[in-house]
């Protein structure tokens, strides 16, 4: 009898434990239940209402963006209504992968932001679940290095959307005060960088830049201006171990360290606020930094931008790129309408881009745009110096590579296996392990 | 033979009914939790992307026993098992026998101050813990002023002070939870027990290992196996104060299914497989807890 007690009571804790679970699924699918508000603004009928529904994060560049969008769009198709519904870029990514999963479209938007890193995952995981756009939008009409991740198997699937284009963000009067110039930092490798970091911290006791030990952005806008990724070009085969620019990277990122020179942060906001209280003196990213650091006001006149320090091997280049996301039109009903819009204002409508550089800041890979006039001016902030050309040069210079479907699954190990190379591990066994790790993970 | 049958219509017409009275309960807890559970397992015998998915039969199983990133989960977890359950309940049996002392003044004051982390946000909470334990953060910064430290901590990137600041966490957000359940328990224990225990002149900490603890012996078993359902399942805390690192120092078994399902490239199966090892652990760690305490009470 006790037996039997004892074995219900284990069976139903058992339960208890596998309901908990389960609600530990919901829990991450979490906001999941919330799409029925997306599926209320969005309509019953789309095809004939000709209304349609995006998703976007961020409202003060992708959503500001497609406002913009919407207000030029509803110039020519005053019929159409267009829904802007923003989530958090996760909350996007949970909702995508379980409505996709679930195998029903209802609660899909019409048409989605993705970010490039990300987007292979989404167009091989889920294949006939976005519009082919080739007979709507060329691909050759944005910058090349946006192609891998918006196409596949030669179908164009994304309109390219924002530049992750790199630069070297610096505090000239910092700067100064270690004997540098700005021209002293046009055409240097990344050795050079750390140097003048040393004399920076000795002068100033700022640190030369600001890092977070889970997040190598800095690994992979290094490697991708040597045209090499974690991937091969394949997209599949793991490329860690004999990866010269990604053990060069390594070296790099471990002498930044050794040298005294970085300040530690954890998350967004603690980075930001690195940037802005002036605790460093420069920050190598993606051009979608300049609003955070023109927020400060008081810094105005203080900062410049320097092209990219660069890695020794010969391939390397003074570009790269971070980050940056394109649109993607949702094979749902609507989807005509979706590409229609699409194609009537990020796909083509170049004095709309001069409006997006000048109101909200953002740099399109929409090579025709880069002619106009927005794209010359100069920027008073930045000492009159004219950022946003350069960065549209830069763009040009981007090598392309394959993202593949794997980029976070690889930094994550990457991560751990940069931990033990920080303690002492020998470079090699840490890039052969990661390999080996890879290439058990990613079938 | 009517009289039989009149009997067995009325056993049928009372079985019937009862049925009625729990068939809807009955089909929701099929619908919403058996048919889940055997989805998720069967899907734990596929591999793939997204909706590429097919069957590999127990491919995922013994890709667990060699992913290096799965071990340091199961590692991290039950470091903060094995350290925070015990620490958790040790203080919450201490503080409810304090607060239970009949002396006390301000007692409602003290238990709701004690148990109000308890109704606090998950999320809430992590996101104030994250800032409080931040380089430049309170707790550094009052550590400095008070020369307990010379240099700040690195209480978030640190991998040793990162797994510290989860277990102050969570044992701040858990221990009134559980101090709840002993001082209801302790109100159960009848006073005379105590006093003739004085009369025969045993000291306070002979009361307490004496009386206290063994009757609060169940309640002591069931607050160990809620406590540590809900430390193998955590997640909240880690997501948002460390996001798992440096590393994958503090990266707990819930994390790193989530990263599967979402961070990478949407490989449910295998996340699914992950969550089937959840639940073998809970089950088995359980059926240890109740063999070690639970045998006498049984």
């Amino acid at each position: 009898m006790k037996k039997g007690f004892a074995l219900l009571l284990i069976c139903l804790l058992m339960l208890t434990a596998c309901s908990s679970n389960s609600n530990s699924g919901t829990k991450n699918t979490g906001s999941s239940g919330n799409t029925g508000k997306a599926e209320n603004t969005a309509t019953a009928e789309p095809a004939q209402a000709k209304e349609i529904t995006i998703w976007a994060w961020d409202p003060a560049f992708n959503i500001a963006a497609l406002e913009v969008a919407k207000t030029e769009y509803a110039k020519t198709n005053p019929d159409v209504k267009v829904n802007i519904v923003e989530y958090a870029q996760a909350d996007i990514i949970q909702k995508l992968n379980t409505g996709l999963n679930s195998g029903t479209t209802k609660g899909l938007p019409n048409i989605v932001l993705i970010e490039d890193y990300r987007s292979q995952s989404f167009l091989q995981s889920y294949k006939d679940s976005f519009y082919d756009l080739s007979s709507v939008i060329k691909g050759s009409d944005f910058a090349d290095y946006k192609a891998g991740p918006t196409s596949l198997d030669g179908k164009q699937y994304g309109i390219p959307f924002d530049s992750g284009v790199t630069g070297l963000y610096v505090r000239t009067d910092l700067l100064e005060q270690a004997g540098y110039k700005l021209a002293d930092l046009q055409d240097i490798d990344w050795q050079k960088y750390i140097e003048i970091g040393k004399a920076v911290k000795e002068k100033t006791g700022k640190a030369l830049i600001t890092l977070d030990p889970n997040d190598l952005g800095l690994i992979r806008v290094m490697i991708q201006s040597a045209g090499e990724w974690y991937l091969k070009e394949d997209g599949k085969t793991p490329n860690i171990a004999g990866n010269a620019p990604l053990k060069e990277a390594f070296e790099i990122y471990k002498g930044i360290m050794e040298s005294n020179v970085a300040n530690v942060h954890a998350d967004w906001s603690q980075f930001v606020a690195a940037l802005n209280n002036g605790d460093v003196a420069s920050v190598p990213t993606g051009n979608w930094i300049t609003p955070s650091i023109t927020a400060e006001a008081s810094q105005s006149g203080k900062w410049a931008v320097a092209p990219l320090p660069k890695l020794t091997t010969n391939k390397s280049v003074h570009a790269s790129n971070l980050g940056g996301s394109s649109w993607y039109v949702m094979n749902v009903d609507g989807k005509e309408t979706a590409a229609d819009f699409m194609a009537k204002t990020f796909g083509s409508n170049v004095e709309m881009y001069q409006k997006l550089l000048t109101d909200i800041g953002v740099i399109g890979t929409f090579k025709a745009a880069a002619g106009g006039e927005a794209y010359s001016q100069a920027n008073d902030f930045f000492s009159g110096q004219k950022i946003v050309s350069d960065f549209a040069a830069w763009t040009e210079q981007i090598p392309s590579v394959n993202y593949g479907i794997n980029t976070y699954a690889i930094e994550d190990i990457l991560v751990v296996e940069m931990q033990n190379y920080l303690n002492g591990k020998d470079i090699d066994s840490v890039l052969n392990d990661a390999q080996a790790q890879a290439e058990s993970q990613i079938k | 033979m009517k009289k039989t049958n009149s009997t067995f219509s009325i056993r049928t017409k009372s079985v019937l009914t009862g049925w009625s009275f729990v068939l809807l309960a009955v089909i929701l807890i099929f619908v919403f939790y058996f048919y889940p559970m055997l989805q998720a397992l069967i899907l734990s015998f596929q591999t793939g992307t997204g909706s590429n998915l097919t069957f590999t039969g127990i491919d995922n199983y013994t890709r667990l026993l060699s992913d290096k990133t799965f071990i340091v989960s199961v590692k991290n977890t039950f470091i903060y098992l094995l350290i925070q359950v015990p620490l958790m309940i040790i203080l919450a049996l201490f503080i409810s026998v304090l607060l239970n002392d009949s002396k006390l003044k301000f007692k409602g004051l003290f238990r709701t101050a004690i148990f109000l982390p308890c109704v606090t946000s998950l999320v809430a909470y992590s996101v104030v813990f994250k800032y409080l334990f931040a380089g430049n953060g309170l707790v550094n910064t009052m550590l400095l002023k008070l020369q307990l430290i010379s240099a700040p901590i690195e209480w978030i990137t640190d991998p040793f002070w990162a797994k510290i600041t989860i277990i102050i966490a969570i044992t701040w957000r858990w221990t009134g939870y559980n101090m709840i359940f002993y001082l209801s328990a302790l109100q159960n224990i009848d006073h005379s027990i105590y006093e003739a225990a004085k009369i025969d002149g045993a000291s306070a900490s002979r009361q307490f290992f004496g009386i206290t603890v063994p009757l609060l012996k169940p309640i002591i078993l069931f607050t160990s196996i809620t406590s540590t359902i809900g430390t193998l399942q955590l997640f909240d805390e880690v997501m948002n104060i460390t996001k798992g690192g440096p590393g994958n120092a503090t990266q707990t078994i819930s994390q790193y299914i989530y990263n599967l399902s979402f961070k990478y490239s949407a490989d449910f199966g295998y996340a699914a497989t992950v969550s089937y090892s959840i639940v073998i652990m809970i089950a088995l760690l359980s059926v240890i807890q109740f063999k070690v305490a639970g045998d006498k009470n049984g």
